[in-house]
């Protein structure tokens, strides 16, 4: 019952579904498994780090200067995806080769971006969650949240692309609806 | 590529959204009225076209992603002067479009897209193109808001109109999820036909 809840509540609080946030990658993603999962692995990783650097952001930049928010948050996003293309170089040239273009398009996009925006505009709202424990559970759930839509979509992939759907509606735009419907169900849900 | 077909690129071959499936999330829950989807166009505008015209200057030797990342810092840098411009010409719009406004600055067409087409062109057909790309995305963000604003809300550019049946879901996250998505879907028959008819032509 309690998996139950918490699926729920990851539903409901699902960044995609509720704002559309990383839909163009999802898209990308859902595209093949091996695509899902190594993109699901990135985004994560981009949001979970990126909520914790952002902690800093929230607490210790001054009112005045807010406007800079999204260069410092590039900023930190640069350094992780350097680190992380770096730590991959050096462990192993292979999955370099092999997972690089995964991470180029899980650094700089609206999934990661947006939940660190989401979850400083939520601190800022209510103080009572600025706390660094509280960010980096935000930006984890973001991301698992990213690969329980990623399944979603997954699951009617084939179909979605498959010959019954008529060609102009075949792929991306009935995706679009196919999500829309699911993002009904989830609103119904809240 | 011909002039005519670069111009017609960005906004009916490839379009940015409808084709592309680029800059997704804006218009899916901001493009639900008029007010809202004139300062994101204006936004979309301003960064993206000076954005990438700063960064047709780096130095295309250097790895790929060094360059990424340079291309979303120099796009963050210019998000700061677009904002505040918004905040004078927009009043109480940035606030309600909230983190879709800096979001815009992070845009795949900035990003990815920079390096994948424009910069392989020469600067004016870049430029070309680029605008061509923008306008693309800035007659959807308007058809979408026209659309929804009227029959979600039964307004035009807030004013109210007379509407008999109003269908609320529209100005929602999954209205904007499932109108873009029959848009998409006409948008292709659309262009299919007249590709059809054009062929149908030159033979």
């Amino acid at each position: 019952m309690f998996i139950v809840n918490d699926l729920i509540a990851l539903l409901a609080a699902n960044l995609i579904l509720n704002q559309a946030l990383g839909t163009s990658t999802l898209f990308i993603a859902a595209n093949n498994r091996r695509n899902l999962t190594w993109t699901a692995v990135a985004i994560t990783l981009f949001t979970t780090v990126g909520s914790f650097a952002a902690f800093f952001v929230a607490a210790f930049l001054p009112e005045s200067v807010r406007d800079l928010t999204l260069l410092i948050y590039t900023l930190i996003i640069s350094i992780i995806y350097a680190l992380i293309l770096s730590a991959m170089f050096f462990f192993s040239r292979n999955l370099f080769d092999r997972i690089k273009k995964y991470v180029h398009i899980s650094a700089f996009n609206c999934a990661v971006m947006g939940t660190l925006f989401t979850i400083t505009d939520r601190a800022r709202a209510d103080a009572s969650f600025m706390h660094l424990g509280d960010f980096v559970l935000s930006g984890l759930e973001a991301g698992i949240g990213f690969v329980l839509t990623s399944l979603i979509l997954t699951a009617a992939y084939r179909k979605l692309n498959s010959a019954k759907v008529p060609s102009s509606f075949r792929g991306f735009p009935a995706m679009l609806i196919y999500l829309g419907i699911i993002s009904m169900a989830v609103y119904a849900l809240k | 590529m011909r002039k005519k077909n670069l111009i017609l690129e960005g906004l009916w071959n490839d379009n940015t959204v409808l084709s592309a499936f680029m800059v997704i999330s804006p218009v899916i829950i901001c493009g639900d009225t008029l007010r809202n989807a004139l300062a994101l166009i204006y936004a979309f505008s301003a960064i993206t076209f000076v954005s990438v015209l700063i960064s047709s200057f780096v130095p295309q030797r250097l790895p790929y992603a060094a360059k990424i990342m340079i291309y979303a810092v120099i796009s963050s840098i210019v998000f700061i002067p677009a904002k505040l411009a918004a905040q004078e010409f927009f009043p109480g719009v940035v606030e309600r479009i909230g983190i879709y406004f800096p979001l815009l600055a992070v845009n795949s067409l900035i990003v990815f897209q920079t390096e994948a087409r424009f910069f392989r062109m020469k600067k004016s057909r870049m430029m070309i193109s680029l605008i061509s790309y923008i306008l693309g995305f800035d007659a959807v963000m308007l058809i979408t808001a026209f659309i929804r604003e009227l029959f979600a809300y039964g307004t035009i550019n807030s004013r109210m109109v007379d509407m008999d049946t109003l269908i609320s879901g529209l100005g929602l996250p999954f209205g904007g999820f499932i109108f873009l998505g029959l848009f998409s879907g006409i948008f292709r028959k659309l262009r299919s036909a007249t590709e059809r008819n054009k062929d149908k032509e030159d033979a």
